[in-house]
């Protein structure tokens, strides 16, 4: 009989408003006597009618308190600029230079504006009047992805009753299963599982690992999005959480805390390319995907592991997404993929990645490279509303401060809207190149444009243009 | 006097004159600088300046930088290499800014003398004022306009010869006797803003109005999705060319598509499905609402995509036969003219329009009632702000400005024609 009960995966998004107010965007300077003047004049002009002298530029209300223009409220400014541009000897709109203190050098005030976005409303961040920024610039920037002029995946819209899918298989995938001369498999059934998006929660900085209703949060999003959770196993076994969502994270410095655990997680992930505690991680959890988490190494170091049997991998970077030799990890991934592909392990193989991937575009464009999945980091602190203090680089000095009104509740509920909407965007970006499944996108830099050579095709010979 | 007027109108003409009063004086630095205005594409001086060319049809001359922007990349790291003014053509020489729109062999000759026409905003994304501004200009100038796809308001057949009828892949609005009445029908496969991903009125916009000429439900959303849900290939393509040919057999036809990577493909299959013109629509620009992702991440930008088309095109042997207009980013008359010499024939202008008539570009259009300047809007008392012969007078003038610039530019290149700039990348200076 086949299971019929096929449900289409989707995450439900739930308003879940910031924890405790951003700074305002914008800040309004009004010179109150000449709007004092203004009012007056208009009084004159406008005698007896009200509604015109009251008739104030601003749609949004910033001048619709009781004191109107004489106490504007600066929280509800979108920046439209229609009262200064109407009134310029009156009200000024700046910038509030309080707001681009969110974040640090890497994760701008703008990523960390659209992931408070999106963990608030769990919504694509949609603007009108095309794009704002810089033409390209180097890392994810340097990037563009693929579209199709005329195929689709489905002829019913992306969110319609046709399907793409965002699965991913980690694990490792043996090339064919060696049979005994009556048809029995001769080697172990391999460790495999599927998580229906290619995101995975990677373990929290070290100077926010204590807070229990993190751990908790993240957890619980783990299990309501169908993903995981990796967390530190010595950070676990004071908590007695049993989801098997957790990814426990052991290292050589806690080699015990393997023997603390006794729920049987869909995978376990082991510090470093330790092969004793590999091996007792294979012993304690037989059913269990076992992974191998490490810096991003020379390719050839990475091609090697594989071929020794460590098929699922998960290569680490900095906040700011540069391995131990100061590289952005879009190169390091590419040479990974590349050297894995010329090894012919490729398809044997998993690679996850952490480091850098702070916005929706990022998990794609990853993938292009040649991830398999992607761990996020950062970027589930800033859905938290956690402040940057200083430049939060090295996973262990980092220093994030959660809000004090913190709770785990919420923090899951921000944490499921931000998965609803990078789901989402991901699904806009399949849809364009025509992709009915996120695997496929898997190393296919044929579906990417990089800035450098297409800045190559279409300027060189201009002069002072050099490659 | 005013007494008998509604107090609506008074609201209207209230604003409407602090409005107009305030894109004279801010340009003119009186109040220094507007310190939120601008970002790295569209800078405050490439506002304001656009401001002063509108209002005045000249030049700033108070040190705006009306050429480029400072996104550090494309149009923005290109320069011209000019001749020494002493051996630049004189003034009193003429240039040539005409483009043909038909360069094949058959059908009916269509050329505009300046090498730029508005590219489709629809009815519903902006106001029937700024199809109605848009349209006049056009006629005045001798150039296009273009109704995107949001149907063709009654008011707009005054100015059938100019207006450009967009089929798009949710056919709202197409009707059978404006494709009769325009010469030139834009297929729109996809646009630069969100390519691949449709198109998507919000419900807030979807006025009576609107969604009447639609033909849909009043202040329901409206997606028009991607793709063509009858196009699976060139051959598809040229049944739709065929369609509109019987309807109108007149009529040229351009075919608007993003920058995907084969790029080049789709302008050959576009050539041999019998499109007049190519209209390359780059991710760097559009007017109406766009998911944050799609506007930088997919596609690539019209700098880039130009020059591809441009060079296998020639390699081909069609480059002449095949008009290619470039959209999408494209904010002054520098940008025209380095578009140009990228390979382009002319451009489609759409936000440069908008910034004309006063957007400052506040990224709101989506947010409820729309654009608090009456732009994209269809808000009955916000699109009031922009009155349609004002908004003509201000793209006309900004027109004019870039006519100059083009014929100073071409003068200072020794170059006579338009023409001539097409695809000479080595009139260009990269400067990092």
């Amino acid at each position: 009989m086949f299971d019929c009960s096929h449900t289409r995966y989707d995450i439900q998004a739930k308003n879940t408003p910031d924890i405790r107010s951003l700074p305002n965007r914008f800040l309004v300077r009004i010179k109150r006597h000449r709007l004092a003047w203004l009012l007056m004049k208009e009084l004159i002009q406008y005698w007896g009618k009200w509604k015109v002298v009251l008739s104030r530029p601003c749609m949004y209300g910033v001048f619709s308190g009781p004191l109107g223009g004489f106490a504007p409220r600066e929280n509800l400014c979108v920046g439209c600029l229609r009262c200064t541009t109407e009134h310029p000897e009156i009200v000024q709109i700046y910038h509030n230079e309080k707001r681009l203190e969110l974040g640090d050098s890497f994760f701008s005030p703008e990523n960390f504006e659209n992931v408070c976005y999106e963990a608030r409303t769990g919504r694509v961040p949609v603007r009108g009047a095309g794009y704002r920024g810089p033409f390209g610039g180097t890392g994810w920037d340097g990037m563009w992805t693929d579209m199709s002029e005329i195929v689709r995946p489905t002829r019913d819209g992306i969110h319609g009753r046709e399907y793409i899918s965002t699965s991913v298989d980690i694990g490792a995938k043996p090339p064919y299963v060696p049979l005994d001369q009556h048809g029995n498999p001769l080697a172990h059934e391999p460790r495999i599982l599927s998580i229906p998006l290619p995101v995975i929660f990677d373990a929290p900085a070290a100077s926010v690992l204590s807070s229990p209703e993190l751990i908790e949060a993240l957890a619980v999003a783990a299990a309501a999005t169908g993903t995981l959770a990796i967390i530190p196993a010595n950070a676990l076994h004071k908590l007695k959480l049993r989801s098997r969502n957790i990814v426990p994270l052991i290292s050589s410095e806690d080699p015990e805390a393997i023997r603390s655990l006794h729920s049987e997680p869909l995978m376990v992930e082991v510090a470093g390319p330790d092969q004793q505690l590999l091996a007792k991680a294979r012993e304690h959890f037989p059913k269990s995907v076992i992974c191998t988490r490490l810096d991003y190494l020379d390719a050839v170091e990475i091609v090697r592991l594989v071929s020794s049997g460590q098929h699922v991998l998960h290569l680490v970077a900095n906040y700011h997404g540069q391995g131990r030799d100061g590289r952005f990890v879009l190169d390091a991934i590419r040479d990974t993929h590349n050297a894995l592909v010329k090894a012919g392990c490729r398809e044997q193989a998993t690679v996850l990645g952490c480091g850098g991937i702070i916005a929706a575009e990022h998990v794609p464009k990853a993938i292009i490279c040649g991830l398999d999945a992607v761990a996020i980091d950062s970027a589930l602190l800033a859905a938290l509303q956690a402040t940057f203090v200083g430049e939060c680089m090295e996973r262990e000095s980092a220093c994030f401060e959660l809000p004090k009104e913190f709770h785990a509740k919420w923090a899951a509920r921000r944490i499921v809207n931000l998965m609803a909407s990078w789901h989402d965007q991901l699904l806009e970006v399949l849809g364009a190149m025509g992709l009915r499944e996120v695997r496929r996108l898997r190393g296919e830099v044929g579906r990417a444009m990089f800035q450098k050579d297409l800045e190559r095709e279409a300027f060189s010979g201009i002069e002072g243009y050099v490659g | 006097m005013w007494d008998e007027k509604k107090v609506e109108d008074l609201i209207t003409e209230k604003h409407t004159a602090c409005l107009r009063r305030g894109f004279q004086l801010w340009p003119q630095m009186e109040y220094g600088i507007m310190p939120a205005l601008g970002d790295y594409r569209w800078t405050q001086d490439l506002i304001l300046s656009t401001w002063i060319q509108a209002e005045t049809g000249a030049l700033p001359t108070n040190g705006l930088e009306y050429r480029s922007g400072r996104s550090g990349g494309g149009f923005d790291v290109l320069d011209f290499k000019f001749h020494p003014a002493d051996q630049a053509l004189s003034p009193t020489e003429a240039v040539d800014l005409s483009v043909s729109l038909n360069c094949r062999s058959y059908d009916r000759r269509l050329e505009i003398p300046v090498p730029f026409y508005g590219s489709g905003m629809s009815f519903g994304s902006v106001s029937e004022q700024i199809m109605l501004s848009r349209a006049r200009a056009a006629r005045d100038w001798r150039t296009f306009t273009c109704t995107g796809e949001g149907g063709y308001p009654e008011s707009l057949f005054a100015y059938k010869d100019n207006v450009i009828v967009q089929v798009a892949t949710g056919m709202f609005g197409v009707r059978e006797e404006t494709i009769q009445s325009t010469p030139i029908v834009e297929f729109k496969y996809a646009q630069g803003a969100k390519p691949g991903l449709g198109g998507h009125l919000l419900g807030d916009k979807a006025t009576t109005a609107v969604s009447s000429l639609r033909e849909s439900v009043p202040w329901v959303s409206l997606f028009s999705p991607f793709p063509f849900h009858s196009v699976y290939s060139v051959e598809d393509h040229k049944k739709h060319v065929d369609w509109i040919k019987t309807i109108n057999p007149q009529a040229l036809i351009s075919v608007k598509v993003s920058t995907p990577t084969d790029i080049d493909m789709v302008a050959v299959g576009s050539y041999y499905a019998g499109a007049h013109i190519l209209n390359v629509d780059g991710g760097y620009g559009g007017t109406g609402a766009a998911p944050e992702i799609a506007k930088k991440n997919i596609a690539m930008p019209i700098e880039f995509a130009i020059p591809r088309v441009h060079k296998f095109l020639l390699q081909e042997g069609i480059r002449d036969e095949l008009v290619i207009m470039a959209s999408g980013g494209i904010r002054t008359a520098y940008d025209i003219a380095k578009i140009i010499a990228l390979g382009a024939d002319g451009v489609a202008l759409g936000t440069a329009e908008l910034v004309a008539m006063g957007c400052t570009r506040c990224s709101n259009c989506e947010r409820g009632r729309g654009c608090p300047f009456g732009l994209t809007t269809t808000d009955p008392e916000l699109s009031q702000l922009v009155d349609p012969a004002w908004g003509a007078q201000r793209l006309s003038n900004l027109y004019k400005s870039f006519q100059g610039q083009l014929e100073d530019i071409l003068r200072r290149l020794r170059l006579r024609t338009i023409r001539q700039l097409r695809g000479r990348t080595d009139l260009l200076i990269y400067q990092s």
